[in-house]
């Protein structure tokens, strides 16, 4: 893959590498520049550290944007060929930029983060030089704020792959170049990890690396364009579940060898936290219960295809409760995510992508069950709901193993 | 045979855990605080650490994160008498969890569980 690139310094060598990706931020970069470059002078002030802007050929002076930015490090910037876009396309040329300085530590901050903390650069670059080969952040979140990592994402990782990491798909992290290495020779890519598929397949893939991994405890919620409204939901919902999957057949020789799950190191545990509000979390249960209704006939009978009659008997029922007494039980869940997976394997193209919407229905059912469950909740109260559910994925890991493994059973 | 370290500072915890663990068929050694913690684990290669979290000297938490840089993988169990200190993130680096019981099932379980966990190599 190529890609432009400017090194107005000649810079050959780093220490610390920074990657920012960008499409159109002339607006958000410079704050996160120049906070990203007080953390690093401040931690690392012995050490050679670059900013690299990775941007998809922004038109709105993102670039002009960022070498304007006063600060200490070195800043170099890098584009997508024209018309070649998708925050993927962006990591993958911070990678191959990136492995020509010979880093230490790198990590990859999104621009858009309105209180990023200079902290946040120590956070997530001390682990790694002191020998973590990934560090996940762990902002801290409203409990209605990550649906998707609630119910699929974080579930499904920690029962596949063995370790509890809980913010998988956040989009910031840190990783040392034993980790970039295998980025680079990781030869799974595909058209959604090119897009926002990326945080997914970077955080699986370290995953399976068996290089030790480290949550870095923030110390604040992030604050940031938040996508995820109906509007942006089907694509959202299509592409990480997709990837999900798709990770699943990749990777299949780790996890069918991973029995329950362990946790991680943590780094910033003498933070305070700090007093930034959470971002306001927008739940309607009762717009969640007609979106679970809108599509229940479309895709009925793709559903008894898919899961079998019992299921779908069960699914039913959960429509006949009516929207006061609703529940969508974490057993039905699971076993849908499961046969999803496995059903998908096996699917062309056109099929998955039908597979993928009728989940999709599902999906918001077990978000309206949560939020109906948790809404008198503490945080740590729903912290540990959603732990409860993580075990009951992991006791029924033989369940998806030997579905999985049947065809090549028999 | 599986070797667990108890780390508690009541000596009838230590006693009973001790008991019940060596008849379940572990090899049991334990310590009375977090001091030296790190090297006795370094000498002794336990399987499994049963740790108090409240010890007069020592907290339990702080000392779990001191396991969990030095020995990544260690399985650590947090046993403790309320459960306020799951408001501690630091707490997310155990393993398990137990309240302290005298009945030591719940815990048996969970060691149980601990040492059957697999990742691949």
């Amino acid at each position: 893959m190529g890609f432009y690139l400017e090194n107005p310094g000649q810079i050959a060598d780093a220490d610390i590498v920074i990657g920012i990706p960008t499409a159109n931020e002339a607006a958000n970069i410079q704050g996160t520049v120049a906070r990203i470059d007080k953390g690093l002078a401040d931690y690392f002030p012995g050490m050679r550290s670059a900013i690299i802007n990775c941007d998809n050929h922004s038109a709105d002076g993102t670039r002009e944007a960022f070498f304007a930015t006063p600060g200490k490090a070195a800043k170099l910037y890098i584009a997508t060929e024209p018309g070649e876009g998708g925050k993927g396309a962006n990591i993958q040329n911070f990678f191959e930029m990136a492995a020509r300085l010979n880093p230490k530590a790198l990590v990859v901050l999104e621009a858009d983060i309105k209180n990023i903390s200079p902290l946040w650069v120590r956070n997530l670059v001390t682990p790694i030089l002191k020998g973590a080969g990934f560090v996940c952040p762990l902002y801290e979140r409203h409990k209605y704020e990550t649906f998707l990592s609630n119910s699929i994402i974080y579930p499904l990782f920690r029962c596949l792959y063995g370790r509890r990491v809980r913010q998988c798909n956040i989009g910031d992290y840190g990783f040392g170049p034993q980790m970039l290495q295998i980025y680079l020779n990781t030869p799974f890519r595909n058209r959604l990890v090119a897009n926002s598929g990326i945080d997914i397949w970077m955080a699986n893939t370290a995953l399976v690396s068996r290089l030790p991994i480290v949550q870095a405890i923030m110390g604040a919620p992030k604050l940031h364009r938040i996508r995820g409204r109906f509007s942006d939901l089907p694509d959202l919902f299509a592409e990480a579940v997709a990837t999900v999957f798709d990770l699943m057949g990749a990777y299949e020789n780790y996890w069918l060898r991973v029995k329950w799950s362990k946790p991680t190191a943590l780094s910033g545990t003498d933070l305070q936290e700090v007093e930034t509000p959470f971002p306001p979390a927008d739940v309607n249960p009762e717009l969640l219960h007609e979106k679970f209704l809108e599509d229940f006939d479309k895709y009925y009978q793709l559903w008894e295809r898919v899961y079998g009659p019992i299921t779908a008997r069960k699914l039913q029922e959960i429509r006949s409760i009516g929207f006061q007494h609703f529940s969508f039980p974490t057993q039905t869940w699971m076993s849908i995510l499961f046969d999803s997976a496995v059903a998908y394997r096996g699917m062309p193209d056109a099929d998955r992508t039908d597979l993928v919407k009728g989940l999709l229905p599902l999906y918001i059912g077990k978000v309206l069950s949560y939020v109906k469950k948790t809404w008198r909740m503490s945080l740590q109260q729903a912290e540990e709901f959603i732990e409860n559910e993580c075990m009951m994925f992991e006791e029924n890991k033989p369940y998806i193993v030997k579905m999985w493994t049947k065809d090549e059973r028999s | 045979m599986s070797k667990i370290l108890v780390v508690d500072d009541e000596e009838h915890i230590r006693l009973l855990y001790s008991e019940e663990l060596k008849e379940a068929g572990y090899e049991v050694i334990t310590a009375e605080s977090g001091y030296k913690l790190l090297e006795k684990i370094e000498q002794e290669k336990p399987d499994l650490v049963v740790l108090d979290i409240k010890m007069v000297d020592y907290n339990g938490l702080d000392i779990l994160q001191d396991i969990r840089n030095r020995f990544y993988d260690l399985p650590v169990i947090l046993s403790t008498a309320y459960d306020t200190f799951k408001e501690d993130m630091k707490s997310i680096a155990a393993d398990f969890y137990v309240v302290k019981s005298f009945d030591l099932t719940e815990l048996k379980k969970k060691i149980a569980m601990a040492l059957e966990t697999r990742l691949p190599d």
